[in-house]
């Protein structure tokens, strides 16, 4: 029995690892295509910058812990597609690698630029250790960078930017930072640590041309222009669905999959942030965070194996800037009433809905919280205001 | 050498609620568990954080920052993201006082 493993990211290294534990016998091979053994990528928008070679966050594990499991791990292998009539993947040196199953774990690309000179070398995106550290080795004391995008990552790229002593300008099309998950209140705070440290925030500015000059970048916005060195594009991610596509198997932004990672053909499964998981409400959903390559890959796991662990977990992610820990849970929603509970310097934003039920939560250095409030939002009871806001009250009498 | 090291009156702990001492570059954090004290290093071995500043129950603190759970008692990790395991020191009570050895 032969399972592959095509992407050897967080989510094709826990699928494979979780695969180990649960089946001593069968063969596991983990392609990937980047030359690097499997690392989680939180730390590559953060301490990579800031020059830590080896950051423990990065859980990268020395190539013979692969050996010792018994996953074979090809490196550097670039999978061309998948012909799940035979059960075969084809690699770009010809090789066909049969499988019993098959498990899709590509994960997703930076998206990049639809404007003219985005082609520039000097026109950046971060995704890979590959790219951080090509980003790191270019900030500098007095480098100009630009920032498109006032996202999780465009943010965490102008902490590190701003603390390296480089000039920082974030150009974002929205009125706001990290508008797509977290209210205005949690915004406006973020906007002040940025506006502290010196970064320039620029709202409501589309970039709209990139014009490569010997000495610099000129960007046309519909704010004005601007010169920067470097201009790092954070405008979000795109699902690396096209092997899958094109083998049939349904695609509708991400692979579709079932709760346990079941595409729609009986032998595929799909792990990580490339799949689109149908959720308990029957709504496909994609994730793009480290809570999804980590824990998904228990669900698929256990389905290769035969057995049930549906992946409902209540969305969680984080970002770490300026010393400060921002978590996320739940669904953002503009529908939401958001409350503050504020104990000292410690911060819970509550989103509740209509009746009272709280729907999500934004701490902010508050992780203490992160298990009482799951556990809240998971039992769906009203609470009222008073008790919520209540600091004496703690949270986790709550729930 | 080895030493004791006062952390407070045994009545002032809380169950749930560890008192934290700094000794030279160790930070440890004692606990107050059904069962006795425990004394564990307060800093995560994921990433860089202050275990004390986590959610405690049942015997097992969880990282404020990424949720690694550790096991109070044993210091073992019992998740991913951490695998290594904290450093854990003896403690005793001496004329009413809760100290840890280091």
């Amino acid at each position: 029995m032969r399972t592959v493993i095509i992407g050897a990211g967080q989510a094709g290294r826990r699928t494979a690892e979780l695969l180990r534990g649960l089946d001593a016998e069968r063969e596991i091979l983990l392609l990937g295509e980047e030359a690097e053994p499997p690392y989680d990528r939180p730390p590559l928008s953060k301490e990579i910058l800031l020059g830590e070679e080896h950051p423990r966050g990065l859980m990268q594990r020395d190539i013979h812990a692969y050996e010792t499991q018994r996953i074979a791990l090809l490196l550097g292998e670039r999978v061309e597609g998948i012909d799940v009539g035979t059960a075969r993947v084809a690699k770009a040196d010809g090789e066909r690698i049969a499988f019993d199953s098959l498990v899709i774990a590509t994960g997703a690309r930076a998206r990049g630029l639809p404007i003219a000179g985005a082609n520039d070398p000097r026109v950046l995106t971060l995704r890979s250790m590959a790219d951080a550290r090509a980003l790191s080795a270019r900030l500098r004391p007095g480098l100009r960078l630009a920032v498109g995008g006032a996202g999780l990552i465009g943010l965490e790229v102008a902490a590190a930017a701003i603390q390296l002593g480089c000039a920082v300008t974030v150009l974002e099309m929205g009125d706001r930072a990290m508008a797509r998950c977290v209210p205005e209140t949690i915004s406006s705070r973020i906007e002040t640590w940025h506006r502290a440290a010196g970064v320039v925030l620029k709202f409501g500015c589309r970039l709209t041309a990139i014009e490569p000059r010997r000495e610099a970048l000129r960007l046309y916005t519909s704010g004005g222009e601007i010169e920067a060195d470097l201009l790092l594009v954070a405008i979000g991610a795109v699902p690396n669905d096209e092997l899958a596509r094109e083998a049939g198997i349904a695609v509708e932004d991400g692979i579709l999959t079932d709760a346990s990672g079941r595409t729609s053909h009986p032998q595929v499964f799909a792990a990580g942030e490339v799949a689109r998981i149908r959720r308990p409400s029957g709504r496909h959903v994609r994730f793009e965070t480290w809570q999804v390559a980590q824990h998904q890959p228990v669900a698929v796991a256990h389905a290769l194996c035969g057995t049930e662990r549906p992946y409902a977990e209540l969305p969680w992610h984080w970002t770490d800037q300026f010393g400060h820990n921002v978590q996320i849970l739940g669904a953002h929603s503009s529908g939401l009433d958001w409350l503050l509970r504020a104990e000292g310097e410690r911060l819970s934003c509550l989103g509740l809905d209509a009746d009272g039920r709280v729907q999500g939560a934004v701490l902010i250095d508050n992780g203490r919280e992160a298990t009482p409030l799951r556990r809240i939002i998971a039992a769906g009871k009203p609470l009222g205001r008073q008790r919520l806001l209540d600091p004496s009250v703690p949270l986790r009498q709550l729930c | 050498m080895m030493t004791w090291h006062d952390v407070a009156p045994e009545g002032d702990f809380e169950p749930d609620v560890p008192k934290v001492v700094q000794v030279g570059d160790d930070r440890i954090a004692v606990f107050r568990l059904d069962d006795g004290f425990y004394a564990i290093s307060d800093i995560c071995t994921h990433e860089y954080a202050l275990l004390s500043d986590g959610f405690c129950e049942e015997g097992k603190i969880e990282c404020p920052l990424h949720q690694a759970c550790f096991d109070i008692r044993s210091g073992k990790a019992l998740d991913e993201p951490a695998e290594i395991d904290l450093h854990t020191y003896p403690t005793r009570v001496e004329g009413g006082v809760v100290q840890f050895q280091l």
